[in-house]
């Protein structure tokens, strides 16, 4: 298990309660996530993703990441539709764990810009997980 | 106020790796080490895997009572237990069994050694080395003059299970060849205490005792084995460099609970437990008499197993891709029409099993045998349920926990081509 000092936690990105991160790339917004989540989770070994279309209010859960020892709900840190999903993880969902910040899971284009401006900066998601 | 997690002598070890460490049985133990589950399941089925398994409570019993003690209070006929011939247990041969209480429940499960002519070893669960013996204890009073001892604080054990073991193992010994000789699966040799526990010497290379046991916890070959407290953190590390070569991993108790599961063992307290030892996969631990009717021998729980016909089953089951559920008290299992049917003891994930088509294939299945040329299984939900009347292998029930819902196959086996019962020979020729 990783060490806070040892997490890969990038300052471009922002986090949630919950250990997803949203990164806006122009219109949309990726969703992935954290380093922290993926090594307090051990090996995943299933994905469930939405479906393109569908529609959540931040917070809603949109998925579930499956590692060997349980099953983690995923919540969606802003509101919106999904315009897309990284079906490259659903045959190798073990890349989550290797590169957590590369395999985003769905990617969104929010309905409410301004929520970004809510989600933990690297601070305060420091502060979350040093407690 | 909690009472503190107890730790091996391995646990500075463990949390040095940089394992994720989780309580156990009163036991702060490691769940998986940096490779992760996946890498630690796999590992003792293609090559060799080392498990701290200290936390498992052993009791020495030491005097000419032990014996009818034993066939009171343990499920097996020690007259009758070895083989198919059903011999009697000697020195050097051990057996698997279940103590159970006069209503037929599971006190626990046990592997029972002998050492000597009057010289056992039980070997029982985290945290019931207290219990067991006080139960033994309670019942020894009857017939007194054996000798109860708890060895657990003063003991190290490690199991080396993996196809490559004998392999390994062979190169930390004193003399090989002598301790492999006719090493049948479950018996052993050697000791760890040899100052009060007999046994013919079995050292490592340095000249410390070991007790080398032909059994384990996987389904794979392998071995467990037992030393002196403070040698055990050294046998760790000579294991690690020696099994260096075959990629020998540290693995962790997520890994040692897939792999059981996926072998059909069963974890007590869980999968068997408080309510009748009956219509269950483990019967195999009972004194069956030829025609399978009654038992070879009294003992304690005899007559409320036979009498329980009609206490639910439990079965095991495979799913269809690697998902599963939280198997405990929220769980149910329904028919495909959601008729409720019963509950969930065990749901785990064997990473190293896919279905080819509707067949079951391991990594360790050969290609003579059905395992494509290019296989990366996925793994597959399995465990087992606990249902109000059978169901036979093949039925399709529902696993529900509230949240997800999936469909798995009722099954006699889970993970095919284990290695456990592989001679030895054939293991050190490969």
């Amino acid at each position: 298990m990783k060490t806070i000092d040892e997490l890969n936690l990038p300052a471009d990105i922002r986090y949630t309660d919950d250990h997803e991160w949203a990164k806006p790339t122009g219109d949309t917004v990726l969703v992935g996530v954290s380093d922290f989540a993926q090594d307090q989770m051990g090996d995943i070994v299933f994905i469930e993703l939405p479906a393109i279309g569908a529609t959540f209010t931040k917070g809603d859960e949109f998925g579930t990441l499956e590692s060997v020892k349980a099953v983690s709900e995923l919540y969606l840190p802003m509101s919106g539709e999904v315009v897309a999903i990284n079906t490259a993880l659903i045959d190798t969902p073990e890349l989550i764990n290797q590169q957590p910040y590369e395999c985003w899971l769905v990617e969104i284009k929010p309905s409410d810009p301004g929520e970004y401006g809510q989600l933990l900066d690297l601070a305060a998601y420091l502060r979350l997980l040093r407690g | 106020m909690t009472t503190p997690l107890k730790t091996t002598p391995l646990h500075a070890w463990h949390v040095g790796r940089g394992a994720k460490m989780a309580a156990f049985g009163g036991y702060e133990m490691p769940l998986w080490y940096p490779a992760g589950a996946k890498a630690e399941h796999l590992a003792p089925i293609t090559a060799a895997g080392l498990f701290d398994t200290s936390h498992m409570a052993v009791l020495s019993l030491r005097g000419p009572a032990v014996r009818p003690l034993l066939q009171r209070c343990f499920s097996k006929d020690l007259e009758r237990c070895i083989g198919v011939g059903k011999t009697l247990l000697t020195p050097g041969r051990c057996v698997y069994g279940v103590l159970l209480d006069h209503d037929g429940q599971v006190l626990d499960d046990a592997i029972v050694y002998q050492c000597g002519a009057h010289d056992y070893l039980l070997v029982v669960n985290a945290a019931m080395g207290e219990p067991i013996a006080a139960h033994l204890q309670q019942q020894n009073k009857k017939n007194p003059g054996a000798l109860i001892d708890d060895h657990t604080d003063a003991i190290g054990k490690i199991d080396l299970q993996g196809p490559a073991a004998a392999k390994i193992l062979a190169r930390i010994l004193r003399d090989p060849d002598q301790v492999f000789d006719k090493m049948v699966y479950f018996s052993f040799k050697g000791t760890f205490a040899p100052q009060f526990l007999p046994g013919a010497p079995v050292t490592l290379l340095d000249g410390t005792p070991v007790l080398v046991s032909r059994t384990g916890y996987t389904g794979e070959f392998g071995f467990e084995l037992f030393v002196d407290h403070k040698d055990t953190v050294r046998l760790w590390r000579m294991l690690l460099e020696a099994g260096a070569p075959e990629g020998l991993l540290p693995c962790g108790l997520a890994a040692r609970d897939s792999l059981r599961a996926g072998a059909g063992l069963p974890l007590s307290h869980q999968d068997i437990g408080p309510w009748p030892f009956a219509r269950n996969p483990w019967l195999f631990a009972l004194p069956w008499d030829e025609d399978g009717k009654g038992f070879t021998k009294e003992f304690i729980g005899n007559r409320a197993v036979l009498a329980a016909r009609s206490t639910p089953c439990t079965l095991a089951f495979a799913g269809f891709d690697p998902r599963k559920i939280a198997a405990g008290a929220a769980s149910q299992v329904t028919a495909l029409d959601s008729t409720p049917l019963g509950g969930v003891l065990t749901c785990t994930t064997d990473m190293a099993i896919d279905r080819v088509g509707s067949v079951v294939v391991s990594i360790a299945t050969p290609v003579a045998g059905g395992r494509p040329e290019s296989f990366t299984p996925r793994g597959l939900c399995c465990g087992f349920v606990r249902l109000d009347t059978p169901l036979p292998p093949g039925a399709e029930v529902l696993l529900t926990d509230g949240k997800r819902t999936l469909k798995v196959e009722i099954r006699d086996q889970i993970r095919p081509d284990r290695s456990a019962r592989a001679p030895l020979a054939a293991m050190l020729a490969a």
